[in-house]
């Protein structure tokens, strides 16, 4: 038996490994994902929160208030409610321009997403609560995405 | 991210190419990174696809359980993208993010610098053995013998070979704060560790 090198030797301890601790089959996937993810937030541009209404308390611990955020010449109003825990965002964008809206929760690394109506309306529902961001992308291509910034319900 | 231990890939694919190291993951790794840089997002894929089994063997070397494993690379590739300014020369880029990715494995491991006792990487083992057992027979007294023999190192050596087959020329100066040995013996470790491996090997006849 000849005797192993160094290399023949490392390759097998590759190979040992690579069966008996293989990389989860999710993985490469969900990288890719999140550094996709992280590099398109690198040049996204904030919108500015230029309003935040008092909170308004409801019957059974319900609450509701307003934000307004610009970018440009957008405009975007959010309602945001929350009852039982959980959290609706209401959203209207002037002028009405055709658009995907992303939440972005902090904790669910699943995004709600919703399209923006002729009217420029659209709603996010059954969110949790905390941080939030939500982000904005026009369905013109030759418009870049923006966000807010992030906002805790 | 929310599987842990599930299906894998791996196995029969990774045991089909033996000699396969070449140093094409690391070419690889600089061209995406390069053609990312120049505004190809594909280029990122890439860059991910290739180096993120890599740096799967080189966390998991610190005993991590998945998720935290998983944790600990999904943070290695946040770190990448928010930073890469900072990597100055791209055929640099494999390094740093083995090296990125080992300092916060072994933080998440606990910053011990002793490695972890016998009993939990005996009790760690146990699963992979029994998920071996599932393979066709062949291979299972093949792969066994040589899991075996792997899988009977001192932890020190295991830890240490597993960095060094699957890392490119690691930085020894910061395994040797890890290892918690001088960073002139790792060297020296190194080899003994392969010659104990070489003899565990033609022991076990697997070879």
């Amino acid at each position: 038996m000849s005797e192993l090198s160094r290399d023949a030797l490392l390759d097998i301890v590759r190979n040992v490994y690579e069966r008996h601790d293989p990389v989860p089959d999710h993985l490469v996937a969900a990288m890719q994902a999140a550094a996709a993810f992280a590099a398109s937030d690198l040049d996204l541009e904030l919108m500015e929160l230029v309003e935040h209404s008092t909170e308004l308390v409801g019957a059974r611990g319900s609450t509701s208030y307003t934000l307004r955020f610009v970018h440009g010449d957008t405009d975007l109003l959010l309602r945001i409610a929350v009852d039982n825990g959980r959290s609706r965002v209401d959203g209207w964008i002037v002028p009405a321009e055709p658009m995907t809206i992303r939440a972005l929760p902090g904790e669910e690394p699943i995004t709600h997403e919703a399209v923006v109506s002729d009217s420029g309306r659209f709603a996010l529902t059954d969110l949790p609560v905390g941080l939030m961001r939500l982000r904005l992308e026009p369905h013109d291509g030759a418009r870049p995405a923006f966000a807010t910034p992030t906002f805790e319900i | 991210m929310t599987s842990s231990g599930g299906s894998r890939a791996g196995g029969d694919r990774s045991q089909a190419r033996p000699e396969v190291r070449s140093d094409d993951v690391w070419v690889q790794a600089t061209s995406g990174f390069n053609r990312w840089v120049a505004g190809e997002a594909a280029g990122l894929d890439d860059l991910v696809a290739v180096m993120t089994p890599v740096l799967w063997h080189v966390v998991r070397a610190y005993r991590l359980p998945d998720q935290a494993a998983e944790d600990v690379i999904q943070n290695t590739w946040l770190a990448l993208v928010r930073r890469r300014a900072a990597i100055i020369d791209p055929v640099a880029v494999g390094g740093w993010l083995t090296t990125t990715a080992r300092r916060e494995a072994w933080r998440a491991a606990g910053a011990k610098t002793t490695p972890t006792p016998v009993e939990d990487d005996d009790l760690a083992q146990v699963l992979p053995r029994q998920r071996s057992a599932e393979d066709s027979a062949v291979e299972h007294d093949e792969g066994d013998r040589l899991w075996a023999a792997v899988d009977g190192l001192p932890e020190r050596c295991r830890r240490l070979l597993r960095i060094v087959a699957f890392e490119n020329r690691p930085d020894y100066r910061e395994l040797a704060t890890e290892l918690g040995m001088p960073v002139g013996s790792i060297g020296p470790t190194r080899g003994r560790c392969l010659a104990k491996l070489r003899v565990a090997l033609m022991q076990a006849g697997g070879i």
